[in-house]
């Protein structure tokens, strides 16, 4: 039994010492005692999931154009959003100066689909034939109105830096289940309207406090997939092992001079470079995907970074057992145009995450991979800007938003929680940003409030003190 | 090398006894504060302890009077003596979940059996309290006897050696000069020891024996690189960044602030001024440059400049930031937790939060700021040879001006001088001309206009970036602190709107005038001001303001450096206050004259007359004569005034010399970099508790202060600011600060602190594994005036550190992380030292101290699809070349938000908010960068030519050097054996691959010496690759 080979903390001699823990537990032994606080090994019970697959979509997607259909504001076009719905809002600033908040009403047409019946918005015509595979969350929430500290809350359980992200949480609380792949890695796209976007931040894939070995490891579409991974050019793999293995020699003789086993993991670690320097590349390469997969995927998926490739990746790294995977994919930030650019943003992404869900259900893979397909908000049902219902813009919208989950546990065909009339609130079954969370890390078979870290005298846990496991969407 | 041999006998037979005796060691005597208090305040204090919020049941268990006072329910808590009479030891150890604490119903563990005996032993004992080991000032404590006498060299090495003793365990033997001058230098310089000086070591050490210890200490303390070593540690602690943060996260100028902090450390500041200059050097009695530029160390915190934030909510951010980086650099103590309740663990509440929060309250800050520049307040922070250049400008100047102005004092006007004066025409090609009387040919007429909004409908369109020139003449009536003299932003919208203040305006402000540029008043704006012009009421005075504009430079950048002010005709030199807006201004209509749109209303109080806008930037020549076109006949007649008697004297006489110079001055002086400092308000914000830490919900009133009966008084006298802070903080009564600093010095030397919570020292930290000598230390450093080299020396000189960091597994797993210090520190090096060592035994390291922040290689695309998507400056990676790509690693350009990936990968913290130690991993990613990041390929080859040059011609002494270079000590015959049989096989591979070879040594941008056979240099540099690949190079050993 090795420990987290992609992360080893353990000597061979100490593991053997400890072969009766569990992978994670073993390894939260060496994290030192004053850290780690003395919890069970992970996880807490039998995991529905191995896996997640989180499809995070930055800039806010907006519910009542995708997801929330709204009738009523078609026939309050242009009027103000009630006081009663308005409530306590806080506004940004990119609409404080508006002197009305008036409803405007989504220009795409909902259908019900599937045997759920579900809605969804013409602008998702695949998402709508999963509907039956997934779970519809129409009542979400967060507290955060801008980019920052939204995607910072959802990604990380705080609105601002430090703290470590959700993968980050749980390679650190499970450990790794491959050989020869990092347990948590991130896959970045580029949008077809263009490389812009709200930036992203090394924090939300970042290790926060906890040892940094268990930050993302990012997997880029171009240049190395692993940053350095390539052997630099004149340098052949034979030229490789001779050079590592004379380093592993030297290596040994020095271990056995001065006893320190950080020397005897560093040995394996080169290994595990070496080995990841064959493993990756075969990971990335799709070119032996047979045409069937293209098709379901989309043409995009043929194309290097695209929402649709990592999606297509996001699979094989599934199929390889990576812990958690997290894809970024930019550009629903949509304040001004979104007749004209949400659209874009939907085709970039509907097809493939429908595709996702397909594969891994016909792979079997769905049973054991949570799939999450979530923004870090909505959008407001009222106008930013001019009110023209061909050319209308919406600002961020935290009451209420939509997401959707599918996979290992999660009930499929059901559509959970519902938000008022105007898509302002949420009216029903309202689930925040924590409750999300503990939901993941409970398919993971982590009750989240055993998953603790002790950082600077505090107790820190992804949840903080809050979240409940919606157990109303658990199959 | 040379060993102390008959030492290492002695250690090795008292080793065999040690470990003979560990199976005896005697469990001392319960102590509060090292066994019971720790476990109360994990496990207890949550719902029983300081916190009256969350108190459950009334219980109080942090005071002895309430523990042992009887509760509701009529049971004691705690009867001293009795064990079995104490409820909470019942309780606790209660095998009914419903009854057993803490509460199995909210997810918690039990206490352990041995923790469980810990409190029955302590009870039984009567249940004593101590104050918080912390909180009690140091004292001197008594040297330990010790039963080995010739051990200890130093002072420190006795409370080491007797707590060793205790543990029944011996020293380590002495490491080998070389493995401690290594050792030494990767610590003070972060650099290794050359061949050379291994050698001159040794032979010191034969001649002078000890001394040659000392000196070589003091020769590593008095290198520049012992400085940026030094900082290196302080930027993580301080948050040092090159970004603002946040999903913005353009570019800041801070470097100036952090080669402060390199001097500071190599001047050997000491440290109790350290702190005072980052603290609260601008309130200290007429500071200087440099103590103003050391309070960036509190500006140094990420801002947010995302569009539409609420300001306030950030602001607060930044204020708590401060709170926090104090606690943990230098209190030790986390105040956070305060922030929201009372702290659960420590005695530390909610209002003692606020009342040090206070103190980081009253800064002239934005919330939302930062987009494209510094934030405010900055100020111009001219490095000392610029303020060398601008000493010798303004002393030549003020060689020439006496004479000039006697001149220009004596001169009278003659007819014929008047007579034959030329008047330029006025340029015509205005793109806006607006003139009070109507028909009037161009001239001062003397009535000019008063106040108004121009309505015309020709507005000045004007392209971003674009340049253009202001020109106009004003009369102020009175004097006036600020008012419009021109305003084209239009100041309407909310001021929380993104939308509130967007244009251009000229302004006066107490007879200077001011410029200003904004997208957003006042978050993303521009103000340049006049400096020295104390225009006077009562004269007609022309003023021209020029922005060059910058198309075809960056659009997205600071503007001030393209923006000048003239006073009749004639450059004058500004002042700039803020420079954050992007992409230059546009005019907006309609115009007022003597009047803006803001809710103030402010009105200038006097006239305005010919206000001309080219949308170009006029030539000085240009300027010139648009001034003179109308000043020439107005003066002509007015030559007994004094103000007009010059314009003409200057047109009659073209100045001189001095006038170049002062355009040199204004040009260097725009130049400046900029870097963020501290400010007090003119007038006091009142700080306010904040209702569970939200900046909405402001409670009580509080004033400045700190908790003083646990950290020890108010300096009697002091200023209720951040100076009587800092004066509190640095006296010699304080309880943690000196502890803190001491500590986190020994962390640096030894991989972990003597207090392991480098950052908390409370409750919930970890008491000290050397109480004693901690406090020695600390007493020593308040004694000694603050001299970290002192300290520093003094303890790697001692036996302590001079300890072999070899270790057998039985010792090993006695004590995995040396607390108990029976080794020498083994530690991999922190990511800047593993880049820089490299470099520096290729040949390659650059030695420039300071300035900004370079780009060395970094992958192509990095941040592609992560950054944001819009232009501001430090959103790309250009890459630099020459010399700049081998500066030391604590000049790499800091992005937080994606910091370079060769820090990232050893561990670098990521600097959104202050981090005082960094965890330590081994993973393959950092296998990959080492093996295949140019960097390192590159070092290989330096580092292969360096040793095929320098070692003559054999294959075993090039490969001797190069690894006596990379590890400090020559190879062992059988590692020599396995780097030339590895070599061997390299070159056969090369031999006859003259295209790989080449390929490999085609990697980085230097150089490739011709005169060497490239297949030989490739295999020397794959070589090279493999010894700088080994574990005991990139570690301290």
């Amino acid at each position: 039994m090795t420990c987290n080979h992609f992360t080893p903390c353990l000597s061979r001699r100490d593991l053997l010492v400890r072969s009766g823990y569990g992978l994670g537990a073993a390894c939260l032994h060496m994290l030192g005692a004053s850290n780690a606080v003395a919890k069970p090994a992970f996880p807490n019970f039998v995991p529905k999931a191995k896996r997640v697959i989180f499809l995070f979509q930055s800039g806010g997607p907006s519910h009542v154009d995708l997801f929330d259909p709204k009738p009523l504001l078609e026939e309050r076009f242009g009027e103000d959003i009630p006081d009663s719905i308005f409530g306590g809002q806080r506004v940004t600033g990119m609409v404080a100066h508006q002197a009305r908040f008036q409803v405007m009403p989504t220009k795409y047409k909902f259908a019900r689909h599937g045997q759920s019946g579900t809605e969804v918005s013409e602008l998702l015509p695949h998402t709508a034939k999963i509907v039956d595979d997934i779970c519809l969350i129409r009542a979400a929430h967060t507290e955060a109105i801008n980019h920052d500290p939204a995607i910072t809350f959802f990604q990380t359980g705080s609105q601002l830096p430090g703290r470590p992200s959700m993968g980050s949480w749980v390679d650190y609380g499970l450990g790794t289940a491959n050989e020869n792949l990092p347990a948590f890695v991130v896959l970045h796209s580029v949008a077809s309207e263009g490389p812009g976007g709200q930036g992203l931040l090394a924090r939300l894939w970042g290790a926060g406090f906890l040892p940094s070995r268990h930050q993302g490891v990012q997997f880029r579409s171009h240049g190395d997939p692993v940053l350095y991974l390539s052997d630099p050019p004149g340098m052949t793999r034979e030229r490789r092992r001779t050079v590592l293995d004379g380093a592993a020699v030297l290596n040994k003789l020095h271990y056995q001079r001065v006893g320190d086993p950080e020397i005897e993991t560093r040995i394996e670690q080169y290994e595990m470079a070496y080995r990841m320097q064959a493993s990756v590349p075969e990971l990335m390469d799709i070119s032996s995907e047979p045409e069937s997969v293209y098709e379901l995927y989309g043409p995009d998926s043929r194309k290097p970074g695209t929402f649709a490739a990592n999606c297509l990746l996001a699979r094989r790294l599934a199929e390889r057992d990576v812990r958690f995977v997290q894809l970024y994919h930019r550009g629903w930030d949509h304040h001004g145009e979104l007749p004209k650019r949400l659209p874009v943003s939907a085709r970039d992404t509907d097809q493939p995450s429908a595709a996702l869900v397909r594969d891994l259900r016909q792979r079997g893979l769905l049973e054991d991979t949570l799939v999450v397909w979530a923004g870090e908000f909505g959008r407001t049902p009222y106008a930013q800007g001019a009110l023209k219902p061909d050319n209308y813009g919406r600002d961020h919208h935290g009451r209420c938003f939509s997401l959707w989950m599918a996979g290992a546990g999660i009930k499929t065909g059901h559509v959970h929680g519902t938000t008022d009339e105007y898509g302002f609130n949420v009216v029903e079954g309202a689930v925040s940003i924590y409750d999300i969370q503990a939901t993941i890390l409970h398919l993971l078979g982590i009750d989240h409030e055993k998953l603790v870290y002790r950082f600077q005298g505090r107790r820190f846990r992804l949840t903080d003190t809050e979240g409940d496991v919606i157990r109303q969407i658990l199959a | 090398m040379l060993r102390h041999s008959h030492r290492r006998e002695l250690f090795l037979a008292l080793r065999v006894g040690a470990l003979a005796a560990l199976a005896s060691v005697i469990a001392p005597a319960v102590e509060f504060g090292r066994d019971v208090q720790p476990l109360l305040a994990d496990r207890c204090f949550a719902c029983h302890g300081p916190d009256a919020a969350q108190r459950q049941a009334g219980l109080r268990l942090d005071i002895r009077s309430a523990a042992l006072a009887p509760t509701a329910s009529g049971r004691v808590p705690i009867q001293p003596g009795d064990p079995d009479g104490s409820e909470v030891l019942r309780r606790a150890s209660s095998s009914d979940p419903v009854l057993r604490m803490p509460p199995a119903y909210m997810g918690h563990q039990p206490l352990a059996p041995e923790d469980l005996e810990t409190l029955r032993a302590w009870i039984e004992a009567g249940a004593e309290y101590q104050t918080h080991w912390a909180f009690v000032p140091p004292e001197r404590p008594a040297m330990p006897a010790t039963s080995i006498q010739d051990w200890p060299r130093a002072s420190l090495d006795g409370f080491v050696l007797a707590r060793l003793e205790t543990e029944r365990l011996a020293p380590s033997a002495e490491a080998t000069t070389g493995q401690w001058l290594r050792r030494m230098m990767l610590d003070l310089n972060g650099l290794p020891p050359t061949p050379g000086d291994l050698e001159a070591f040794n032979q010191a050490v034969e001649l002078r024996g000890e001394r040659a210890y000392a000196e070589a200490v003091d020769r590593a303390l008095s290198s520049p690189r012992y400085g940026e070593r030094m900082a290196m540690d302080w930027l993580d602690v301080a948050r040092y960044a090159d970004t603002h943060g946040f999903n913005n996260d353009s570019e800041r100028s801070m470097w100036r602030w952090r080669d402060w902090v390199i001097d500071a450390f190599n001047r050997n500041q000491p440290y109790d001024r350290f702190i005072v200059e980052q603290l609260a050097g601008d309130l200290l009695p007429q500071p200087t440059l440099e103590q103003r530029l050391a309070t960036g160390f509190n500006r140094n915190h990420v801002i947010n400049s995302e569009g539409g934030i609420i300001g306030e909510e950030y602001r607060v951010e930044y204020v708590a930031d401060r709170v926090r980086t104090l606690g943990m650099a230098w209190l030790g103590l986390t105040f956070e937790c305060a922030r929201c309740h009372d702290h659960k663990f420590d005695p530390i509440s909610q209002k003692d939060y606020y009342r040090l929060f206070a103190f980081f309250d009253n800064v002239p800050e934005i919330g939302e700021a930062g987009r494209v520049a510094n934030a405010v307040p900055m100020m111009p922070a001219p490095t000392a040879d610029q303020r060398r250049q601008i000493a010798s400008l303004q002393s030549r100047i003020d060689s020439l001006e006496p004479a000039e102005k006697e001149l220009a004092d004596a001169w009278e006007p003659s007819i014929s001088d008047l007579q034959s004066l030329l008047i330029p025409d006025y340029p015509s090609n205005a793109d806006f001309f607006f003139g009070c009387e109507e028909g009037e040919p161009p001239g001062i007429a003397g009535r000019g206009c008063r106040a108004q909004e121009i309505k015309r409908e020709d507005k000045v369109k004007l392209e971003e970036h674009g340049a253009f020139t202001l020109s106009l003449w004003l009369h102020a009536d009175d004097r006036q602190p600020d008012a419009p003299v021109f305003s084209a932003i239009n100041y309407a919208p909310d001021p929380v709107s993104t939308n509130h203040g967007n244009g251009i305006e000229l302004r006066w402000v107490d007879g200077e005038v001011e410029l200003r540029m904004s997208k957003r008043f006042p978050s993303y704006s521009m103000t340049v001001r006049s400096d020295g012009a104390n225009l006077e009421r009562g004269q007609w005075r022309h003023v021209t303001a020029l922005y060059e504009g910058s198309e075809g430079k960056t659009s997205m950048r600071a503007q001030a450096a393209w923006t000048r002010l003239f006073i009749d005709g004639q450059e004058v030199a500004t002042r700039v206050l803020h420079d954050d807006v992007q992409g230059g201004g546009r005019f907006v209509a309609p115009y007022r004259i003597g009047q803006d749109n803001s809710r103030s209303g402010h009105r200038f109080l006097g006239r305005v007359d010919e206000v001309a806008i080219w949308k170009s930037a006029l030539s000085e020549g240009e300027i010139r004569d648009v001034f003179e076109a109308s000043a020439v006949p107005w003066a002509r007649d007015r030559a007994d005034f004094e103000i007009e008697r010059k314009w003409l004297y200057r047109k009659l006489r073209p100045p001189g010399e001095s006038e170049d110079l002062r355009r040199s001055l204004f040009a260097l002086r725009r130049s400046l970099p900029t870097t963020m400092v501290m400010e007090e308000r003119p007038e006091r914000r009142q700080s306010r508790v904040l209702m569970r830490g939200r900046y909405d919900s402001p409670g009580e009133a509080v004033e400045p202060g700190v908790p003083e009966t646990l950290l020890g008084h108010w300096p009697e006298g002091a200023p209720r600011d951040r100076l009587g802070l800092a004066m509190w903080l640095t006296a010699p009564s304080h309880p943690t600060t000196a502890r803190v600093v001491v500590n986190r010095f020994w962390q640096q030397l030894f991989g972990v602190g003597l207090v392991k919570t480098s950052g908390d020292f409370g409750l919930q930290g970890e008491t000290p594994s050397h109480p004693d000598l901690l406090d020695q230390l600390a007493l020593n450093l308040i004694e000694s005036g603050w001299d970290v080299k002192r300290l520093l020396r003094t303890i790697v000189l001692s036996a302590t550190y001079r300890q072999d960091s070899a270790v057998s597994p039985d010792r090993r797993s006695r004590d995995p992380e040396n607390r108990l210090l029976a080794r020498g520190p083994r530690i991999r090096l922190p990511a800047e030292a593993i880049r820089d060592q490299a470099l520096a035994i290729a040949g390659q390291l650059s030695g420039r101290v300071g300035g900004p922040s370079v780009r060395p290689y970094q992958p192509d695309g990095l941040y592609d699809g992560i950054v944001v998507g819009a232009s501001y400056p430090g959103t790309t990676w250009e890459q630099d070349d020459g010399e700049d790509l081998y500066r030391r690693s604590l000049y790499t350009f800091w992005k937080r938000t994606l910091p370079h990936p060769t820090m990232t990968v050893f561990d670098a913290p990521d600097r959104e908010f202050c981090t005082v130690q960094r965890s330590t991993t081994n993973t393959p990613l950092q296998a990959l960068t080492l093996m295949n990041d140019p960097t390192f390929v590159e070092a290989a080859r330096k580092l292969a030519e360096r040793v095929i040059q320098e070692a003559g011609p054999r294959p075993a002494d090039r490969i001797t050097l190069a690894f006596t270079l990379a590890a400090g000590r020559r190879p062992e015959f059988e590692e020599l054996r396995v780097l030339v049989e590895s070599f061997q096989r390299l070159r056969d591979s090369y031999s006859g691959n003259d295209e790989e070879a080449r390929e490999l040594l085609g990697v980085g941008e230097s150089d490739t010496d011709t005169a060497l056979d490239p297949e030989e240099l490739a295999a020397y540099t794959a070589l090279a690759n493999l010894i700088l690949n080994l574990d005991e190079v990139i570690t301290k050993g």
